[in-house]
């Protein structure tokens, strides 16, 4: 079996045996053990918020407790802070004994950070599953398709969206759109030829992220000319040509300019 | 007094490089789009003077926000100051940023050189023995020297630009 493949298995086989797995895209759920944690055992917004936090910095070195309470509360003590981690581990490992170290919060004197290895987390399988497919792109489209869709599986929204006024929270807003925009766009491609309709579906996708991305009109233009409707594919062009005028004040780029004179030309 | 959360603004940059072919000429073009965290406004740009416009707005909200229950006169005072330090900026910053994209080695050299020429001037400094009791608070005219040295910085650079753009298309 190729490396990559291996690699999509590992994946979906974490997913499923992870006793802990974070859903934060288009909406925040945690579940324990395949059950879903309730919203009333969180008890407080704050605890929430820790662990929303410590998943934003998943990828930074474990971080201070003043600067984790510095970016996120105005107001803070001590208290705030440990009653907080209490209540995530509270939710987390309801069986755990105290003054046992957590399984999932990993503590380095007054340094926390979340376990990746233990615990399942939706944007950062997307990103490993668009690593996957970026990586096969070249050696096996086959594998790049199956990864990329596993990613848009995913993708269930934006980042947090109950969060989308906290400042913390936007870096990896911002990065997993872009990611996504980056995998539709991609597999649209790779499918082009095989499946017109869904490169067109996936293209609206990215469309209803970001309205400008002008790629996401060309693929539409393309598809639409394979499945022999001409007169769709012009009005895509329009709809691109309207929105960019629009948002940027500027005009498509010569290559959607170009592949409309040829769409023009089609008897 | 106001909380630290309603003083604070946050902005998301995005830009997207298109690099293409036009009459036989390679060129650029910079899209992107500015996110205003706090409230979610967006604003799309080709023209990074939007982007400055849209950061401006924002800010300016702010101000006026936090100052609403000062007198006309004293939040005439703060908005002025908050529009002076932007008329820097928007003169300034856009220039650096389009000479970053234009040669980022050539850009970085210059900073680099900038920051080499500071750590010497302090060096020879702290060599000095500090005479601590010679010191005292900077005042308001010594806050609107420096703001007139920047403004007269900003222009000297804007000076020399046109003059290498000129010595270029000779």
């Amino acid at each position: 079996m190729s490396h990559f493949l291996l690699q999509l298995q590992e994946l979906e086989s974490f997913k499923e045996d992870a006793q802990i797995r974070i859903e934060t895209l288009g909406h925040f759920c945690v579940w324990r053990n395949h059950q879903k944690v309730d919203n009333k055992e969180w008890a407080r917004d704050k605890t929430i918020q820790l662990l929303q936090y410590f998943i934003s910095n998943r990828k930074r070195n474990a971080l201070h407790k003043e600067k984790i309470m510095d970016g996120l509360w105005e107001d803070w003590n001590d208290r705030d802070f440990k009653v907080a981690l209490h209540g995530i581990h509270k939710v987390l490992e309801p069986e755990r004994l105290s003054r046992t170290e957590s399984e999932y919060i990993i503590r380095q004197g007054v340094s926390y950070q979340i376990d990746l290895e233990k615990v399942w987390i939706d944007v950062e399988a997307l990103e490993k599953y668009i690593i996957i497919g970026n990586e096969a792109f070249v050696v096996d489209k086959s594998i790049s398709k199956k990864a990329y869709k596993a990613a848009i599986d995913l993708y269930k929204g934006s980042y947090l969206p109950n969060r989308i006024f906290e400042d913390w929270t936007s870096e990896e807003r911002e990065k997993t759109q872009l990611l996504i925009l980056g995998a539709y766009i991609t597999l649209a491609e790779i499918l082009l030829e095989e499946n017109p309709l869904e490169s067109i579906r996936l293209a609206q996708n990215a469309l209803a992220i970001d309205a400008t991305w002008e790629d996401a009109y060309r693929i539409q233009m393309q598809a639409y000319i394979l499945k022999g409707n001409r007169p769709q594919a012009i009005k895509t062009y329009m709809k691109c040509e309207v929105i960019l005028e629009e948002e940027y004040g500027i005009s498509p780029l010569p290559e959607t300019k170009k592949l409309l004179k040829e769409i023009e030309e089609i008897q | 007094m106001t909380k630290k959360q309603d003083q604070t603004a946050s902005f998301m940059v995005r830009f997207n490089q298109r690099i293409f072919e036009e009459k036989g000429e390679s060129q650029l073009q910079w899209r992107g789009k500015i996110s205003h965290e706090q409230d979610g406004a967006e604003k799309r740009f080709s023209d990074f003077n939007d982007a400055l416009l849209f950061m401006q707005q924002k800010l300016g909200e702010l101000t006026e926000e936090a100052t609403k229950h000062q007198t006309t006169e004293e939040q005439e005072n703060i908005v002025q100051k908050s529009l002076s330090m932007w008329k820097t900026i928007k003169d300034f910053g856009p220039k650096v940023i389009r000479d970053t994209l234009k040669d980022p080695k050539k850009q970085f050299n210059h900073l680099q050189d900038e920051i080499q020429d500071k750590i010497s001037l302090i060096g020879d400094e702290i060599s000095e023995k500090v005479q601590i009791d010679q010191w005292r608070n900077a005042s308001r005219s010594d806050f609107n020297k420096i703001q007139s040295q920047i403004e007269s910085l900003s222009s000297e650079i804007t000076k020399l630009s046109t003059k290498i753009d000129a010595i270029k298309k000779k």
